[in-house]
């Protein structure tokens, strides 16, 4: 009885999977200029007590984990309490050299990432900075080991970063010693594993950059500043024969597992070199 | 459907969204935690018509392209697809039992990645195989997990009511 019953209804079903699929058919053929307004405003209403949901959820997670260091330090601070000012001065030192941010000293966002379930998501990032904390777009974005990519839409309270690993991804980049410039893009999952690697492309044939190489940004094109940690130049990938060379590199910064980032907010010209540790110590 | 069954059923959709923007950042591996949004329209799918799994379906996968804008327009086609499907394999195979229903949950999160893999054009090579054969049975496992638990813990009450003339 239930199997008729269904059946009966099968036409309208048809219809309406039909209309679903067209629709979706139409906004995957949308021009950029249009998805991303449409998706700024589902952000904006529908999906935005959701969002804040996310992002209380995440801030109760990390203020847990703080809440669960402070109590280890608290108990080795009454344990040392008799070597306070030694431990003072040791204070100030560390939380000279602790964090990104406090290297950067000005310009930057702090951002809590709200990932997706979608194997697409590591593309694109929602984080939860917006225009109304001084987001720009096309200011790049950072973890404490290296670029993660750049904002792409800015909305009051939130913002998307197009990351490293997305198609659409290019920056300037040279080696640490400024010895190589090239042109980093995403390499897709080309590594061992479906692994998501970088290409350095555009290098000179004459030039040849050594395994283990450190890649940063080179700041020509006004966008993203110079100085930022990339990856590591891991082979070469191709040689176009006479004219140039392409390098496989292992980006530092994974946008599956970052759980904060900063948002730069400084101009294009400037080093960001400083905010960043020495390789050595980031191994 | 019994008025208190209705309530009790959109109870558990709102609990499931709720736990999809809480609970699941908590999970160790992200991409292959339980997609608790895709429990909720399967669940929904199976007690609905197909056509109405595909809308809901549809909307569904159009708020969360609007969450990654890389693939935006592909989730809706996934989530129409997996609403759909959902709805019309509880009529061909008639679903009543929770094997079954673990089934469809799995295939179903397998499915909607596939599609928004293939149909965004993003993943590649190695990354879309790795992402075929690893991440997405992992994360339809999971799925499936959570969603044959619910069936047992609720004693079966979220599944499948058939139509009667």
């Amino acid at each position: 009885m239930a199997l008729e019953a269904d059946r009966t209804g099968s036409r309208a079903d048809t219809f309406l999977f039909l209309v679903c699929v067209s629709l979706s058919l139409v906004v995957m053929a949308l021009p950029v200029s249009w998805r991303d307004p449409m998706a700024g405003v589902l952000r904006r209403s529908v999906l935005a007590p959701l969002l804040m949901l996310q992002e209380q959820s995440t801030q109760f997670q990390a203020s847990r984990a703080v809440f669960v260091e402070l109590e280890r330090q608290r108990d080795s601070a009454a344990l040392a309490a008799t070597f306070l000012p030694a431990l003072r001065a040791e204070n100030e030192r560390l939380r000279g050299l602790l964090g990104l941010g406090e290297r950067l000293g000005v310009g930057y966002v702090p951002a809590e990432v709200l990932h997706q379930a979608e194997p697409t998501s590591p593309l694109t990032l929602v984080i939860r900075a917006g225009g109304r904390r001084g987001v720009r777009r096309l200011a790049p974005v950072v973890s404490p080991e290296g670029l993660l990519g750049t904002v792409d839409e800015v909305e009051p309270r939130t913002s998307t970063v197009v990351t490293w690993a997305h198609p659409d991804f290019r920056a300037s980049a040279m080696a640490a010693d400024g010895s190589v410039y090239g042109i980093v893009a995403s390499a897709g999952g080309s590594g061992p594993g479906g692994l998501w690697l970088l290409e350095l492309r555009g290098v000179p044939y004459r030039q040849t950059v050594a395994q283990g190489t450190l890649i940063v940004t080179a700041g020509l094109g006004g966008v993203i500043p110079r100085g930022i940690p990339i990856g590591v130049v891991m082979d070469t990938a191709a040689v176009e024969s006479g004219w140039e060379r392409t390098y496989l590199v292992r980006p530092l910064a994974q946008p599956a597992s970052v759980g904060h980032v900063v948002v730069l907010v400084i101009p294009a010209d400037a080093d960001a070199s400083r905010g960043f540790a020495p390789r050595d110590a980031r191994q | 459907m019994k008025r208190e069954d209705r309530v009790r059923f959109a109870v558990l959709l709102a609990a499931l969204v709720i736990a999809q923007f809480t609970v699941r950042g908590r999970f160790a591996g992200e991409r292959i935690a339980p997609d608790f949004l895709l429990l909720a329209l399967q669940l929904y799918a199976i007690r609905a018509e197909p056509g109405a799994g595909a809308v809901a379906g549809f909307l569904l996968g159009l708020l969360r392209d609007a969450l990654t804008p890389a693939s935006f327009g592909s989730g809706a086609l996934a989530h129409t697809l997996v609403g759909y499907l959902t709805g019309w394999g509880k009529a061909v195979f008639f679903a009543e039992n929770v094997i079954a229903n673990g089934a469809f949950f799995f295939i179903g999160t397998w499915l909607r990645n596939a599609v928004v893999a293939l149909a965004s054009g993003t993943l590649r090579d190695d990354r879309l195989i790795h992402e075929l054969l690893v991440t997405s049975p992992l994360q339809g496992l999971t799925t499936a997990a959570v969603g044959v638990g619910l069936l047992l813990v609720f004693r079966g009450w979220p599944a499948v009511r058939p139509r009667v003339l």
